[in-house]
């Protein structure tokens, strides 16, 4: 099927509202509702920033506050870099091992509805009093807030199980479901990707779920899991969420990375350099992530003697993310570079993700530590790692898949001014919050002492450049999307599978059974052999 | 060429350094050091700077430099050579960063071990933080509390640190020193300041409204100057004005209380000012006298509109002396 | 396309799977038991640290004996659902009903036994409110208990399909991934109840 007969024949937009098990029908509905919640939590961080450029209590008073950073970091993870993820997992994967769906797509849709489920009664939560403990819910104050905080757990409780459910998906569809030819080292890095981090979902979100079962049954029940009245420690709670919530940001980088790793070789008309090593590093980060969570607590009064395994920890993971970084290095590395928006991005993501990383070996210093814990350093940290990183990798992917997913292809002006603002504005919001962490500033406070007032107004005017970088994506993804010019199957010439089917797909994704007779990054070769590389049997 | 090559990249090897080295030590990041574990921990981050540097500029730079030196046209269709690999690149990349990683480990353990080790003539400190005030109580000297807390130049000090509702966190950035207060639990914490001065303590854990309110200050002076202040504070002023604002000052009411003769803006509670004339209005048969002194004792008995329960000190009947009760109560009612 | 948007896919589209002699649905199961693990692990750590660290009497008020009779109706439940697969693959439709049914029974007993032990300790004032000890126990032996439901409720819907003849010895998936569920049950039983009752 040509691309011209694919859009002609494009479903009804209907579809995309109803209970439905195509897998590139259900990626477009996470990849919608995942960005809605990101323009939620974007608005909230608008309204903390507008407060924060001033010392003084301005715009709302400490209690707003709290729930606005709660609620912020609560959406933009729970409801943007997590799900968003496995919204491209759901509409790539299967079309990059071949196959014509997950393996099982009842399973998958329940994974959509219950994100969105899980989405609405976490908006919901902010009518009946939100939940103001952060979105790390410590305990005891997790116990005592206010109603919105059960509701808040439920949420993620439900959202748990959308994250489970749609990991094990991944995981069982790529190691059954592979056409001939996709051998294990023939899997695409985005499929590499999406296993390391299901890994990390299947075994890591269930804890999470005991440490908010145990905060509910405390709120509810009258159970005493955190009291310390009762002889129990509140600290334990912090081990229980932290055992989740460092995979969980291995969870949210390494399909990110994954993103990168397909656009480089593309862009660069070159091999990824290095594919076995990127792809060990990606479960070496999986399995490594999930034996550092204490560092989080150096100050908690911990047993002072378990510290240091975890330092350790904390710096061994610096190896094989600094290996990833110097092969996607050696593959920009004498290619041809075309610099279109999903290059740009990705880039980006490693010049930012490169301030993110370094930024961590400081964080896993203890005696470093004990200083900048729980100040804008670690603010300033997560966002060049999470913004900066997966963010970043996040618009390449969906300026990357645009055409593929749509059959148009977007402006590419407006993407490189998206581009653009969005670099400026994370430098400028997020190198000053080093420094007034560095400089003590706590973070989770309304007003902060005058000295600090620079370095805010600096964050503050940075992050409402980020906040208009959004308004040409916005744009450029409804026009285009409703009249482009037709994208073709493969406009940016790539060798992955989704690429040798029409765009968007047919229903079943391959009109012809498709094999793989290369790896997916073999390019170049036409120079050592006079020919092309051969292109995968496809349909046209 | 190749000489070429070799020379120019020794150049801009020892030129990374040198910005390495300039970094490290002309980059003022940290606030003023005043205690021994700052030095120590200055010293580490000041290494780790200027290696991060050399890293980030080799790394970016080889970035830009790429970015720049291999875009082409867009209807250029050519592809680049078909390189997937190199062994021995490779392991030195891993290696190199490995070594880094290993020294830097080995390092700041030995700082931490330096830094968390107790000595034998510590003051004790106790440090009881609760929403949202810090409270610091000397054992050694007749368990004298106050809401400021004060330190003597060189003497070691081991703070007891606990809360008493949820968990709050006593930082002190120029000491480079952060412990949570957790309740249920007492957490240690060695320090020796070694630098006269006055240096903010803030609250580094998120515990609820007044979390940005929770502040104090840590003022190291001499011996003498100490001893002054132990005498000064084991008793209340003599004239009623000073007598009132002790009290106020000892408790930390300003952590969430407006109060103009105290310079004090917080909103996380009722203002103050003009308490003596509201506080007689507010219940019927009720003088202002009365009603200040019960509000103090039992917070949850008048709650103001639109404040929460539970966020004022429940308390203040146990932790008060009469006298103090007194001078507070006769001091607001002037305000 | 009809068949696709049921949500049923082609055989031959997991001959990956084959060629590596996975079933899917079992691989599917097999992680989702992994996170369980995982879910209950949690609990039961939290029980050991809190056991350890503060020594409490009231697991003087545990019924043994009571609990150990229940333990070994579970383990039997296990037993006699091995035997109902086994029929099921012998082609002994009689067999695999009765078994699969006794499976239900004993599960049901099991979980009126632990009704009664919380009833009991209910009187004697250990409640999840009462004491660390009482919120650990009941939410960990209560989740079980949760989890034991489900299967109950599983198997009965197991029993209906399988009397309408769903399932034969060429088709005994559903009975084979229901035995990896309720068996792993049975094992966190064995594990909580050795951690609660017998240390």
């Amino acid at each position: 099927m040509t691309s011209e007969t694919a859009a002609a024949e494009r479903p009804n937009w209907r579809r995309y509202f109803a209970w439905n098990t195509d897998h590139k029908v259900i990626g477009i509905q996470y990849l919608v509702t995942t960005f809605f919640f990101f323009l939620v939590g974007g608005l909230i961080a608008m309204l903390i920033r507008f407060e924060l450029i001033q010392p003084g209590v301005d715009l709302v008073d400490g209690t707003v506050f709290n729930r606005f950073l709660t609620n912020h970091g609560s959406t933009m993870i729970f409801l943007w870099v997590i799900p968003v993820l496995a919204g491209f997992g759901n509409y790539v994967l299967p079309l990059q091992l071949g196959a014509k769906d997950m393996a099982f797509p009842r399973l998958n849709a329940l994974s959509y509805w219950l994100l969105l489920t899980g989405g609405l009664i976490m908006l919901g939560s902010f009518f009946v009093g939100a939940s103001e403990s952060g979105w790390t819910a410590y305990a005891p104050l997790s116990i005592e807030g206010p109603d919105g905080q059960s509701l808040w757990a439920v949420s993620i409780f439900i959202l748990g199980f959308s994250s489970i459910f749609g990991a094990i998906n991944f995981l069982v569809t790529t190691v059954t479901m592979r056409a001939e030819g996709v051998t294990l080292w023939r899997l695409p890095l985005f499929v590499w990707g999406m296993i390391a981090t299901s890994i990390s979902v299947v075994v890591a979100t269930p804890v999470l779920t005991t440490a908010l079962v145990m905060v509910a049954l405390d709120r509810m029940a009258g159970t005493m899991f955190f009291s310390a009245a009762a002889g129990a420690s509140p600290v334990h709670y912090q081990s229980l969420f932290w055992f989740y919530s460092h995979p969980a940001v291995y969870i949210m980088v390494l399909p990110a990375m994954g993103i990168i790793s397909e656009v480089l070789p593309v862009f660069s008309r070159k091999p990824i350099f290095g594919y076995k090593t990127i792809a060990i590093s990606s479960m070496a980060i999986s399995v490594l992530g999930m034996t550092v969570w204490a560092h989080h607590m150096f100050t908690s009064g911990m047993d002072p003697r378990l510290r240091l395994p975890f330092m350790i920890t904390s710096m061994i993971i610096a190896v094989p993310t600094g290996v990833k970084i110097f092969s996607w290095l050696a593959t920009v590395w004498d290619g041809k570079l075309h610099l279109k928006t999903p290059m740009l991005f990705s880039l980006g993501f490693i010049s930012m993700f490169l301030i993110g990383g370094i930024g961590g070996i400081f964080l896993a210093a203890i005696p470093i530590d004990i200083h900048v814990h729980d100040t804008y350093f670690v603010v300033g940290h997560l966002h060049m790692v999470l913004f900066g990183g997966s963010v970043f990798g996040i618009f390449a992917g969906l300026y990357y898949w645009f055409p593929k997913i749509t059959g148009r292809m977007y402006q590419e002006w407006l993407g490189k001014v998206h581009f653009w603002l969005t670099l400026v504005g994370t430098i400028l919001t997020y190198i000053p919050m080093h420094l007034a962490g560095l400089a003590g500033m706590p973070r989770r406070i309304v007003d902060y002492a005058d000295e600090f007032t620079d370095l805010n107004v600096l964050a503050s005017i940075g992050g409402f450049i980020l906040g208009i970088a959004v308004l040409p994506f916005i744009y450029n993804v409804i026009v285009s999307w409703a009249r482009g010019p037709a994208a073709g199957n493969n406009p940016w010439r790539a060798l992955t599978l989704e690429w040798q089917t029409s765009s968007p797909p047919p229903e079943h994704n391959f009109e012809h059974e498709p094999r793989m007779d290369h790896g997916p990054y073999d390019f170049g070769h036409d120079l050592v052999t006079g020919t092309p590389a051969a292109a995968p049997a496809s349909g046209d | 060429m190749r000489e070429r090559t070799i020379f120019l990249l020794i150049l801009v090897a020892l030129a990374l350094i040198g910005v390495g080295v300039l970094a490290a030590v002309g980059l003022d990041l940290m606030p003023t050091a005043a205690a021994d574990r700052a030095d120590a921990v200055d010293q580490l981050f000041r290494i780790m700077i200027g290696v991060a540097t050399v890293i980030f500029l080799l790394v970016e730079g080889a970035l830009v430099f790429a970015v720049l030196r291999f875009r082409v046209k867009e209807d250029d269709e050519s592809s680049g050579p078909p390189v997937h690999d190199n062994l021995s690149l490779e392991l030195v990349w891993t290696l190199i960063p490995a070594i880094i990683v290993v020294v830097i480990g080995v390092y700041s353990f030995r700082v931490l071990s330096a830094i968390e080790v107790t000595a034998e003539d510590e003051m004790v400190v106790e440090v009881v933080a609760r929403q949202f005030t810090w409270e610091f109580r000397y054992p050694e000297f007749d368990n004298l509390t106050s809401s400021q807390l004060h330190l003597v130049v060189g003497q070691p000090v081991r703070f007891e640190i606990t809360s008493e509702d949820v968990i709050h966190s006593f930082y002190i950035p120029a000491f480079r020193a952060k412990r949570d207060a957790t309740p249920g639990q007492i957490s240690e914490l060695v320090v020796t300041p070694t630098e006269l001065g006055r240096y903010p303590i803030r609250c580094a854990e998120l515990c609820g409204a007044g979390h940005a309110n929770m502040l104090s200050e840590a003022v190291v002076e001499s011996e003498s100057d100490f001893e002054a202040w132990v005498e000064n504070i084991s008793s209340l002023p003599d004239d009623p004005t000073e007598a009132g604002r002790f009290v106020f000052e000892k408790y930390g009411c300003g952590a969430c209380h407006t109060l103009e003769d105290m310079g004090t803006t917080s909103t996380v509670g009722p203002d103050m000012n003009g308490i003596g004339q509201r506080a007689g209005e507010r219940i019927e048969g009720m003088t202002a006298e009365d009603y200040i002194r019960q509000s103090l004792l039992d917070p949850s008995a008048h709650l103001v509109e639109g404040f929460a329960d539970g966020l004022m000190p429940q308390d203040l009947d146990q932790r008060m002396s009469e006298a103090e009760l007194e001078a507070i109560v006769q001091y607001l009612l002037n305000q | 396309m009809a068949a696709h948007e049921a949500g049923m896919t082609h055989k031959s589209e997991f001959r990956a799977g084959r060629q590596l002699g996975l079933n899917h649905v079992k691989l599917g199961m097999w992680l989702f038991i992994a996170s369980e693990v995982m879910f209950f692990g949690g609990l039961i750590a939290t029980f050991l640290k809190y056991k350890l660290a503060l020594p409490t009497n009231e697991a003087a008020h545990l019924d043994v004996t009571l609990v150990g009779a229940n333990t070994f109706l579970l383990l039997t439940s296990s037993f006699t659902l091995v035997l109902a697969l086994a029929g099921l693959r012998d082609g002994k439709r009689g067999a695999f009903l009765r078994n699969l049914l006794f499976t239900v029974l004993l599960g049901a007993l099991f979980l009126a036994g632990q009704g009664y032990e919380f009833s009991l300790l209910y009187a004697e004032g250990v409640t999840l409110s009462s004491s660390l000890f009482g919120s650990t126990f009941f939410t960990l032996t209560g989740f079980h208990g949760l989890h034991v439901l489900i299967g109950v409720v599983w198997a009965l819907v197991l029993i209906v399909r399988g009397t309408r003849g769903a399932y034969s010895a060429d088709n005994d998936l559903g009975i084979e991934i229901f035995g990896l569920y309720w068996h792993f049950v049975d094992i966190v039983w064995i594990v909580l109840f050795t951690l609660i009752y017998l240390i």
